[in-house]
């Protein structure tokens, strides 16, 4: 199809679509949104069904229909759909507050419409809109081609294409074409390699050819830390229920009670062991924490990465806009004379991937190159010239050259890395003239080490005459005459020091992963009076053994002159010595770092390919934003484990010896159901944990996840909660005389009440206990949560339930035996956590 | 006293439950030292294993009260004896405060 053509079929022009068209067909053909990334209430409410617990519980209540009471089967019921509301309304809000917050960092589309270019968010880009792209752009749509400047796209996302493909606006004859085929075709969700283009959007969301397929071609990440330990968590929980379950109905049937109420009640065992609010709880603290990570200008795109924000240890960062200002500003474009020669700012311009357009866009050097030329008049020297052929900047050569036309003769202009383009210069250009560079070029080199070490980075231009011909290519950069050299500031940052020191003292170490040499590097580090243990530059790096790098990433703090691919090998090296590593990167090249390292942060202003692989955005690049983000991770950390310690100690003591007591008991120690009520009000109980208070010391270092450290918990801290219940069972049979309903009643509330006021001291590590201050709404829904527990023996709802009002005498024991108890727990506190570290 | 026939069984489990308690103290205990021993450094003194298992001299108190309490059918035995309990336990953590910070 001819681009007229394209179009008149969709009613585009040259100017866009008018905004009351583009408004009309966003209504017909939806937001520009894959099903899997728009927010579904009917999808939050299904999940809440995705849980085993309510297989239980909904196989207890068909049971009990059957073969016990229609009433107990009612409750049952009741329970279940009490249950599913509860976690449906938490995590609805949870999953509102998150598609809100992700909101923020939204992929743009430039887009002309009216005749007027202008930002929009992709998700508003509507067929017939025409969208202009450059370097580092993920396409937001299914587009025609309409415009090509050297436009390359990686399609690796699509088809799986490693090497970028060029474009073209011509167009193509071909029937069934495949999407390599298809050249004059941009797809969705690829990413903009090199060059500007514009084009026609054809078709939008799901539609699209990355929407039809987008489910096979998700690239998953990899499981978080956190997501491996609560897999492990969770399979030890089940583990250990199917065991006991199953022991409790045997042995409960062997004994001589009736075989469904032991069914029923081995079940009820099942479902008080298993944390069934455990997803529910996990999402509401991971969104709060996003919530208030926001507030820090720190957007979660991910929510599960928080916890392992939290916990990193290592960052790794680049130096551009962490330790400097990040506005990098040509300073001087000198000759070997030593004075500024317009003649190599000229050639810099030319030999530059900059575009200029609206704005200009490329990689920081390029454009300060442009907008230095642009603001002093110097941009029209390039007029002359046509340029005939390029050969793109890579890590390997650190250069880029291009072939320009003037009159007729060819110039051969190659910009790059000093030591890469000087490897290459056989002259150097004295008064306009070749001389051989042999006998200056040690004065040379150390000029550009004075240049380095004085905190510049540098830039090398050569040239050569050379022939006109079809192509040109890297072999052609050789004997090139050395022109002169581009000098560049990027003042450093005056709260980098502060930064990094701050996540030092919260157990982070650093480290600068950057392009730059390492006179550089350390230059700047020692203006922000950062101490440099090790300086490892890259091409030492390659001489490494994976042994040898592993030991260098640890001793490094500087890693100079890297490629992307050795930005990967360190973070892979660091992870394998155990760390949790962070990665900081904006380019289009550090997408890959991103997605390896288990935290990949970016920053709002950085290229669309690197903010959509990254974990975390922040919203303004600063070191002391990710302390602030990590403070936050800690305290979401903290909380969870609260839920998990809780879990696995006095709810698993409770029904550990109420499953004992069964065998031995003349009854059952507690009615299903009522075990079932009692699990209910514990776990509204616990809907407040997310927003408890975390202690300033436990967010002081990174913790890791540990399930030997969970399960030495469960050993130590469940029996506490057992012997306790057995004492009651010994108060209510030989003090009391307790006939059933009154026995059941009494352990009700003593189980009950040590229960949930033991949070008071699992929360903290704290001894004695108060000296930790909780939650307001923690407090306020626990004292609320034992109150109405207290109560209910004595209501109708209790008599519904089988239970029966406790004698006065009974109350006081209980306070004095609780106190016993939590103080007890406190005391074990002190033991455990002197010989078990986490 | 009523359900006789349950008091052996229930002095049983609650001995048990206190028994099996210090024995999870002892293997933690094992565990970690052996973990944190350097070579050639010396075995703790019995001075240092006796203020380590405070609470487990504690723990057998009060099973001691518990068992005697409950078999006597005593709530107030049971009532002074938690109080007094209370009152050292409250001693030994205020002793042990945790540090502000690790």
């Amino acid at each position: 199809m001819k681009q007229s053509e394209a179009y008149e079929a969709l009613g585009s022009s040259k100017n866009g679509l008018s905004e009351q068209e583009a408004r009309h067909r966003l209504e017909i053909y939806g937001r520009n949104e894959l099903p899997q990334q728009t927010f579904s209430e009917l999808r939050v409410f299904l999940r809440q069904f995705n849980n085993p617990v309510f297989v239980i519980l909904g196989g207890a209540a068909i049971l009990a229909g059957f073969f016990a009471e229609v009433s107990q089967s009612v409750a049952i019921a009741a329970m279940i759909a009490l249950s599913v509301a509860l976690g449906f309304l938490n995590e609805y809000r949870a999953e509102k507050t998150v598609q809100d917050l992700r909101r923020n960092v939204s992929i743009k589309a430039v887009v002309t419409r009216d005749g007027k270019v202008s930002d929009v968010d992709a998700a508003l880009v509507v067929p017939g809109d025409l969208v202009s792209l450059y370097v580092g752009d993920i396409v937001p749509a299914d587009m025609r081609v309409i415009e090509v400047k050297d436009l390359q796209l990686d399609e690796a996302s699509l088809t799986g294409e490693s090497f970028p493909v060029e474009k073209t606006t011509d167009p193509l004859k071909l029937e069934r074409a495949t999407p390599q085929q298809l050249t004059n075709y941009l797809f969705m969700g690829t990413v903009v390699a090199h060059g500007t283009g514009k084009g026609l959007v054809i078709r939008t969301g799901k539609n699209t050819e990355f929407g039809s397929i987008s489910k096979t071609l998700a690239r998953p990440h990899p499981e978080t830390e956190f997501q491996i330990g609560i897999r492990k968590y969770g399979n030890m929980l089940i583990t250990l229920t199917l065991f006991l379950a199953t022991g409790i109905f045997v042995l409960n049937a062997l004994v001589g009670h009736p075989v469904v109420d032991s069914l029923l009640f081995s079940l009820a065992i099942a479902i008080g062991l298993v944390p069934e609010l455990m997803p529910a709880i996990v999402t509401i603290t991971l969104s709060q924490g996003a919530r208030k990570m926001a507030d820090s200008r720190v957007v979660v795109k991910r929510l599960v990465s928080i916890e392992d924000f939290g916990n990193m240890d290592v960052l790794c960062t680049d130096k551009t806009g962490t330790m400097t200002e990040g506005n990098v500003a040509l300073d001087s474009y000198r000759s070997l004379d030593g004075g500024d020669d317009p003649k190599v700012l000229c050639h810099a311009l030319l030999c530059n991937s900059a575009v200029v357009g609206e704005r200009v866009v490329g990689n920081p050097m390029d454009s300060a190159v442009w907008k230095y030329a642009i603001n002093n008049g110097e941009r029209d020297c390039v007029k002359p010239y046509t340029i005939l052929d390029t050969v793109p900047f890579d890590y390997e050569r650190r250069m880029m050259s291009v072939a320009a036309e003037k009159n007729g003769s060819v110039l051969f202009i190659t910009k790059g890395a000093p030591e890469s383009v000087l490897a290459r210069c056989t002259r150097r250009e004295v008064k306009g003239e070749g001389e051989p560079i042999g006998p200056t070029l040690d004065s040379i080199k150390t000029r550009v080490s004075e240049y380095s070490k004085a905190g510049y980075r540098v830039l090398a231009v050569a040239y050569r005459h050379i022939e006109n011909k079809p192509s040109y290519s890297v072999d052609d950069e050789e004997e090139l005459i050395l022109q002169g050299f581009l000098s560049f500031t990027d003042p450093p940052k005056k709260d980098a020091r502060q930064a990094i020191d701050k996540l030092r003292d919260m157990g982070v170490s650093s480290k600068i992963l950057t392009g730059d040499n390492e006179l550089v590097s350390v230059k700047v580090c020692e203006d922000i009076d950062v101490p440099v243990k090790r300086v490892v530059n890259g091409a030492d790096m390659i001489k490494m053994n994976s042994n040898e790098l592993r030991g260098a990433v640890e001793e490094a703090t500087i890693f100079a002159r890297i490629t992307p691919e050795q930005k990967l090998e360190i973070i892979k090296a660091l992870k394998a010595n155990g760390h949790i590593v962070g990665f900081m990167g904006d380019g289009v090249n550090d997408a890959p770092a991103l997605y390896e390292a288990d935290v990949g942060i970016s920053v709002d202003s950085a290229v669309d390919v690197s903010k959509d692989a990254a974990d975390i955005v922040l919203l303004e690049k600063n070191l002391l934003v990710v302390s602030k983000g990590i403070e936050e991770g800690r305290r979401v950390f903290g909380n969870t484990i609260k839920y998990i310690l809780m879990g696995t100690s006095s709810n698993f003591g409770n029904m550990f010896s109420a499953a004992f007591a069964s065998v031995f008991l003349p009854f059952l120690p507690m009615l299903p159901m009522q075990i079932l009520f009692m699990n209910l009000l514990y776990d509204v109980s616990n809907f407040t944990l997310p927003t408890d208070n975390v202690d300033e010391e436990y967010i002081q270092r990174p913790k890791r996840w540990n399930i030997d450290f969970v399960r030495k918990y469960t050993l130590f801290f469940g029996p506490f909660s057992s012997l306790y219940d057995f004492l009651t069972y010994g108060i209510m049979l030989f003090i009391f005389a307790a006939p059933p309903a009154l026995f059941q009643s009494g352990w009700f509330v003593e189980s009950f009440w040590t229960e949930v006021l033991v949070i008071f001291v699992i929360r903290t590590r704290r001894t004695p206990f108060f000296t930790s201050r909780p939650g307001k709404w923690l407090t306020v829904l626990t004292i609320a949560a034992v109150a109405f527990g207290t109560a209910v023996p004595f209501t109708p709802l209790g008599s519904f339930l089988g239970f029966a009002p406790l004698p006065s005498e009974y109350w006081i024991l209980l306070v004095l035996m609780v106190a016993t108890y939590l103080l007890l727990v406190d005391a074990g506190k002190v033991f455990f956590y002197r010989i078990c570290k986490f | 006293m009523p359900y006789p026939e349950l008091f052996t069984w229930w002095a049983a489990t609650i001995t048990w439950s206190i028994v099996f308690l210090t024995l999870v103290s002892i293997y933690l205990y094992i565990d970690s030292a052996k973990r944190r021993r350097q070579p050639g450094q010396k075995d703790q003194g019995t001075g240092k294993l006796v203020s380590d298992f405070v609470f487990v001299w504690i723990l057998l108190g009060l099973l001691i009260l518990y068992i005697l309490s409950i078999d006597r059918g005593s709530a107030v035995m049971f009532a002074i004896g938690n109080v007094v309990v209370e009152v050292i336990l409250l001693a030994y953590l205020l002793k042990n405060k945790a540090p502000a910070s690790e």
